[in-house]
């Protein structure tokens, strides 16, 4: 068997068998479905509790029927979900006074918040919630819908309008948006192709993250155990290097692939008719296979000179900017993905693969634009492979002191 | 079958290795001898085709260095560790394919060799739960186990425990009855006075000897006297028709001057001493070595 293989096979086995490897296995889905649960869990259950809402009303007008409309909704278990509480109601309140003494009940507990409602000598018409936490956007939005409705109701029979017409005018409308692409019309929805790239993206890094780890790990123990020199006479180098790369990409797929299943069973159910059309996966896997290529090159370059485990944490503290950068600018390309400066930044190869990805189901670059980035991106990934092949021939033999950057190109020029 | 001719390496300021030449034969044990730093790894890591040489060249029975050879050479480096978290037979397995054994093969021999060490029990065992004196016999069967035709240690001898040196002097002799080529290097002589045929002696980067053990001997003649006694040795130094002592307790090694006659230092020496054993032999390989590496500090 070809020795790029065996050494392949090596790491995928050990790896794997490793109990860490299992544990993140089920671990990660784990952590991620707790993170992704438990908030909304605690939410709900905040939810479920009766709130007290104070009321201090300027006006004298409003406080009676947004009470009434409030006491309407009720919680699951049939309790009522708001109980309001008038603070302060009528046009000749002291104001100062009545804020002073709801915020002072807000502060002792009594009240949840209070609502101030103050429209006097003015034309708009301002609207607060007062409480310890701002949080609650549900409360929110229903006080200050009821508000409006009230307010609109009163403006209509001042002008002696059947309110009921509110009603009729209130029509509900839900904003499609349609891409246009050649002949042919295609819903997309703008969050659902967010995600689709975010996901190509969190992939790739997430593969080069935890390959890219156990690469640096692998390579310093076998120089600090030595062990490395008799691998190294027993195959070649760059049969070491590419060994290592297919086993521990191997690795990073298996465990993907695995979360992808569990994923599968879990939102199964779920709208499944979300996926982009075949050429545009074929599209991104070529970047994905091709950025994650370069991406690993990178990771051997300035990886195998490490020495210690320390150098290691660090080293990839600063890789890990190199994954920021993209990601940070996913908003942005997938806003503008025809803008010039778009355009001239997916040549840059860091940023090709995560552009690509990100402009691809937004809008299809021309053909020659992705020829382009596909035959750049294999000449740098090429190129990054050859120094980098150079940089672990001689990295793996070095130990002691960490070589500097100059010494490191000198070996890359060297050949 | 091994032949290295005038290799050099330079490191960053250092000539680590200089001008070095020396032939291995079949069935021959070859002993690379040196002091630390003298640039024995660097001249196997080059032999070993590890590191490329800046200028000279290795051969393996007239051919350059292949893919072919790399399956025909064991190595047990230096520095010795294991992947601490894998067992022994893995771990034994995956060195034998690297070495291109098929997979079948390589797990029988492997059994073979862990019954001949006694790890057989171990074999399902992380390396990390061994003993130290075990995970080194696990390094000769890596060394060993594609059944190579040259076999390389680097100072395989230090920080061995007593089992083991016996263990890998039968391994060495079995070598070389199988017609193999041994290379070890070491900075212990008496080890290497024990074991090799021939020998290359290196300091700073230079061959100082160069030759079968025998020839090496011969050419410093029968010039040495090993004396035990009771009683202050101190004055030897003094003796005429000397050289040099080396006094140790209870015993010395004195090396005469060209011409001098063992009877005239004799008689020097009785009746101030209690003397036990008076012999005229060979020098030690030691102290050639002393010698040899002592004439290049004058010259350096």
């Amino acid at each position: 068997m070809n020795k790029t293989l065996v050494v392949a096979q090596w790491e995928y086995v050990e790896k794997v068998r490793s109990k860490a490897f299992l544990i993140g296995l089920f671990l990660t889905p784990m952590i991620i479905v707790a993170m992704g649960v438990l908030p909304g869990l605690l939410a709900d259950k905040e939810n479920e509790t009766t709130k007290v809402i104070g009321i201090v009303d300027a006006t004298g007008e409003l406080a009676q029927p947004l009470a009434r409309r409030m006491e309407r909704y009720t919680l699951s278990n049939g309790q009522p979900n708001y109980l309001t509480r008038f603070v302060a109601v009528g046009t000749t309140i002291n104001l100062p006074a009545a804020i002073r003494d709801a915020d002072s009940m807000v502060e002792r507990g009594e009240l949840d918040g209070y609502i101030l409602l103050d429209l006097r000598g003015r034309k708009d018409t301002t609207v607060e919630y007062r409480s310890k936490t701002a949080g609650d956007i549900r409360l929110v939005n229903r006080l200050g819908e009821h508000v409006r409705n009230i307010l609109s109701e009163r403006r209509l029979i001042a002008r002696g309008i059947d309110p009921s017409i509110l009603d009729d005018l209130r029509v509900p409308i839900e904003l499609r948006t349609v891409k246009i692409a050649a002949g042919e019309q295609e819903e997309t929805d703008f969050v659902k192709t967010f995600f689709s790239a975010y996901i190509f993206i969190m992939a790739m890094f997430f593969l080069i993250f935890t390959s890219g780890q156990l690469l640096v790990r692998s390579v310093l123990e076998e120089k600090s155990n030595r062990i490395v020199e008799v691998l190294v006479s027993s195959c070649t180098p760059k049969e070491l290097m590419f060994g290592k790369v297919l086993g521990l990409s191997a690795m990073g797929l298996t465990q993907m692939a695995f979360w992808a299943l569990i994923a599968l069973a879990v939102l199964g159910k779920v709208g499944s008719t979300a996926f982009p059309p075949v050429e545009q996966i074929l599209l991104m896997v070529v970047f994905f296979i091709l950025g994650y290529l370069f991406y690993s090159a990178i990771f051997i370059a300035f990886g195998s000179p490490v020495t210690t485990e320390q150098e290691a944490q660090q080293l990839n503290g600063y890789l890990v900017l190199f994954v920021i950068l993209p990601v940070a600018l996913v908003l942005p390309v997938m806003q503008h993905p025809d803008a010039d400066w778009v355009k001239v930044l997916t040549f840059i190869p860091l940023l090709t693969p995560t552009f690509m990805a990100l402009r691809i189901p937004v809008q299809m670059p021309s053909t020659g634009e992705i020829l382009g980035a596909i035959a750049l991106l294999i000449a740098a990934t090429y190129l990054m492979m050859i120094a980098a092949g150079r940089i672990f021939r001689v990295a793996i033999l070095a130990t002691g002191k960490r070589p500097s950057l100059a010494e490191i190109w000198s070996w890359v020029r060297e050949g | 079958m091994l032949k290295a001719s005038h290799l050099r390496k330079d490191f960053t300021a250092v000539r680590a290795v200089d001008d070095v030449s020396f032939e291995v034969k079949r069935g021959a044990i070859f002993g690379l001898l040196g002091r630390n730093g003298a640039g024995k790894t660097t001249t196997i890591r080059m032999v070993l085709n590890i590191l490329k040489p800046d200028a000279g060249t290795v051969t393996f029975d007239g051919l350059p260095f292949s893919e072919r050879t790399r399956n025909l050479v064991g190595y047990v480096p230096e520095e010795r560790g294991l992947y601490r978290k894998s067992t022994l037979l893995d771990t034994i397995l995956y060195f034998a394919r690297l070495r291109g054994m098929s997979g079948a093969l390589a797990r029988s021999e492997a059994l073979r060799w862990l019954d001949r060490f006694s790890l057989r029990p171990y074999a399902q065992r992380k390396v990390e739960e061994l003993s130290k004196g075990n995970q080194q016999k696990v390094q000769f069967i890596i060394a060993i186990i594609h059944n190579p035709q040259l076999v390389v240690l680097d100072e395989p001898f230090s920080g061995l425990d007593p089992v083991n040196q016996i263990l890998l002097n039968d391994i060495f002799l079995e070598l070389k009855q199988q017609n193999k080529a041994i290379i070890f290097s070491t900075h212990q002589m008496d080890q290497a006075e024990r074991l090799s045929d021939a020998l290359c002696l290196i300091d700073r980067g230079k061959v100082v000897l160069n030759g079968l053990l025998r020839d090496v001997k011969k050419q410093y003649g029968k010039n040495s006297i090993h004396l035990e006694y009771a009683g202050d040795g101190t004055f030897l130094r003094l003796l005429n028709g000397i050289k040099n002592v080396m006094v140790s307790e209870n015993s010395a090694e004195l090396h005469m001057e060209d011409g001098a006659n063992p009877q005239t230092i004799l008689s020097q020496i009785v009746g101030k001493l209690e003397i036990r054993k008076f012999e005229v032999h060979e020098p030690s390989l030691h102290s050639i070595f002393l010698h040899a590496v002592g004439e290049q500090e004058l010259m350096a």
